[in-house]
């Protein structure tokens, strides 16, 4: 079996005293999606934020692509370049165009030539379906707009991993499904996927694994039919039942 | 049917009657105040223009004068003290010349073309190169001229442009200091700030223009201009320091960590997405922070050198003008006013024009 994507061995992650992820173990192959839900406060957004050192782990091993993600510097910009990431609230740049939002970090980061930059945000655009909207700035746009230009903007860096924190939370209703259209296109793929998400027709249709989290512990994981139809955990059947009902 | 739902369209008139004569007491108070606006106009305009003295070396004439109008005479007749100070008379084109270099310099960089380091850098090097040739000399035919003998607007112009030059990257050093990871470094930046923030300006260059020589070693001071602008400007800094670290607080924490996600290193990240945010959030207090340091550079009177100010009271100050102190002082104060005014009207375009893309 060749190597997976992220690996995550016996990591524990603290906020001060308070232990918000406890002895996480977790391998996730190459082009497998995941999914992970659980309550509020449960550590989903801390462990996929460990992923790109947004967040510091303090004990055990993070492996992202072969690079192991430790205090040197290279590897984290490493990291950070094979890992993606679309945050719950866009964080697109609003003093710069959608295509500069775009442009920014191949050019800076990858050292692409501006042109070729440029040709490949706009198809990026295009496959978010919003290329006209490339000379306008963030605010102009509306939050499904948006959401689709970070995703975009991620792409662009041409990375082997997306991590997906909640993109869909932060929009009304009838623009969550542009944006999951985006995400089910991107997953035929065949990318590497990590997406902390309650959206769960997205999981059933998309996710090979759906992961259970609560009290910074893995609680339970399984192939979505399994997970959805049969879990097995009492946290688990509370949550999902809470979550179905809602 | 579409005509109804338009605002109806107020005329010139029933504007002027709602605002100033919609009530009886308004439409009092309105004519006392325009009657006391007309009063002061028509002294001002009586004094300043039509009962003044405006030919050179007509000092005799205005001290008859009767009519009590302005003596603009001090003024034609000793502009020369007021731009140029104690420079040389023959030599003052050159210091004419240097304001002009330095004020163009100075515009050019206000245009959006220059806003890159690449453009900026070049433009102030170049500019202060000339500027300095031409002042100082000693170069292509031109006679010497040392810093003590500089004086008038050029002395002005230099000291801000001075200032401003050294003090805007030295402030945006310190702010980022001041946000270091590394706590000691945050914190030592913070008392530094702090310190020389809570010291009187006067002080600041009373220290740099007096005090050090006797503390560096020989050499090492430089002219006592140079000493005062470092001092000028660091203080800039510890002011300037503290807005931009304002405009920084008010960005979201999630730009950063977007450009981190995205594998920017830090100083792409400093210099692309906090820096450029941060100018536009503290835009306002960065203008009037340039304002006040161009009428701060008047201080610099108090150790000995001619600058606008102290040249204007110079020039007025002999026995043959001291009776046209406040001619002298209303013309140094239109020097300022066309200073300050347009830094502070550019100030508000840039505002109108960043706002853009903000919403
Ligand atoms: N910067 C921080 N400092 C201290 N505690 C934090 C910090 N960030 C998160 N926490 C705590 O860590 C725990 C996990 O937070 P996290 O944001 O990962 O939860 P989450 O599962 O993503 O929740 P949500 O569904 O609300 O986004 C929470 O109890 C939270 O209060
Ligand atoms: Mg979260």
């Amino acid at each position: 079996m060749s190597e997976p994507a992220i690996r995550i061995a016996q990591m524990h992650k603290y906020y001060g005293t308070f232990h918000a992820l406890k002895d996480i173990n977790l391998e996730i192959a190459k082009g497998e999606k995941v999914v992970i839900c659980g309550p509020s406060g449960s550590g989903k957004s801390t462990l996929i934020r460990c992923v790109n050192r947004l967040e510091e782990h303090q004990a055990g091993d993070i492996v992202v692509m072969g690079t192991p993600l430790d205090d040197n510097v290279d590897n984290i910009d490493e990291i950070r370049r094979e890992a993606g990431m679309v945050f719950q609230n866009f964080n697109l740049f609003p003093h710069m165009t959608v295509l500069e939002n775009c442009m920014l970090a191949p050019v800076l980061a990858r050292r692409i030539e501006r042109s070729e930059a440029e040709n490949t945000a706009m198809q990026y655009l295009e496959r978010v379906k919003i290329p006209e909207q490339a000379h306008k700035y963030p605010g102009e746009l509306s939050g499904g707009q948006q959401q689709r230009v970070a995703i975009a903007r991620a792409l662009c860096m041409a990375p082997e991993i997306m991590l997906f924190d909640e993109p869909t939370s932060a929009l009304d209703p009838e623009m969550i499904s542009e944006v999951l259209d985006v995400m089910v296109g991107l997953a035929e793929e065949g990318m590497t996927m990590v997406c902390v998400t309650h959206e769960m027709g997205f999981a059933r249709r998309v996710a090979d694994r759906v992961i259970f989290m609560a009290d910074g512990e893995i609680i339970e994981q399984g192939a979505p039919d399994q997970f959805f139809d049969n879990p097995q955990n009492e946290r688990t059947k509370l949550f999902l039942s809470q979550i179905v009902s809602d | 049917m579409a005509k109804m739902f338009q605002p109806p369209k107020d005329s010139f008139q029933s504007r002027i009657k709602s605002r100033y004569f919609a009530t009886r007491r308004d439409t009092i108070i309105s004519i006392v105040f325009a009657t006391f606006v007309a009063w002061v106009l028509w002294s001002l305009i009586g004094w300043a223009l039509l009962n003044a003295t405006f030919a050179p070396n007509a000092g005799d004439i205005c001290r008859e004068d009767l009519h009590g109008g302005a003596c603009w005479s001090v003024v034609s007749t000793r502009w020369r003290i007021v731009l140029f100070g104690l420079y040389p008379f023959e030599e003052q084109w050159r210091s004419a010349l240097a304001c002009v270099v330095m004020v163009v310099v100075g515009v050019l960089s206000c245009l959006p073309w220059f806003w890159s380091a690449k453009r900026m850098a070049p433009l102030w090097v170049v500019g202060f190169a000339v500027f300095y040739i031409l002042m100082r000399g000693g170069f292509f035919g031109l006679s010497e001229v040392t810093e003590q003998n500089w004086g008038g607007l050029s002395l002005t112009i230099f000291i801000f442009a001075g200032t401003s030059l050294l003090g805007m990257p030295l402030a945006i050093i310190f702010a980022l200091l001041r946000r270091s990871e590394l706590p000691w470094i945050a914190r030592t930046m913070a008392l530094v700030i702090d310190t020389i923030r809570s010291l009187p300006l006067l002080s600041i260059m009373f220290t740099f223009a007096i005090v050090l020589p006797f503390v560096l070693p020989d050499g090492w001071t430089g002219d006592k201009l140079y000493r005062v602008i470092v001092g000028y400007a660091l203080f800039f800094a510890c002011y300037q320091a503290e807005i931009i670290r304002g405009g920084m607080q008010s960005l979201p924490v999630g730009q950063e960590e977007a450009a981190k996600a995205l594998g920017l290193g830090y100083w792409h990240r400093i210099g692309y997405i906090v820096l450029p945010q941060a100018f536009r959030n503290a835009l306002p207090p960065t203008v009037n922070q340039f304002v006040i340091t161009v009428k701060e550079t008047s201080l610099v009177t108090i150790i000995g050198f001619f600058d606008v100010m102290a040249s204007g009271r110079a020039a007025s100050g002999t026995a043959e003008w001291n009776f046209a102190v406040i001619e002298m002082y209303v013309f140094v104060g239109l020097i300022f006013f066309v200073f300050v005014f347009s830094l502070s009207r550019y100030g508000a375009y840039l505002e109108r024009r960043l706002g853009v893309g903000k919403r």
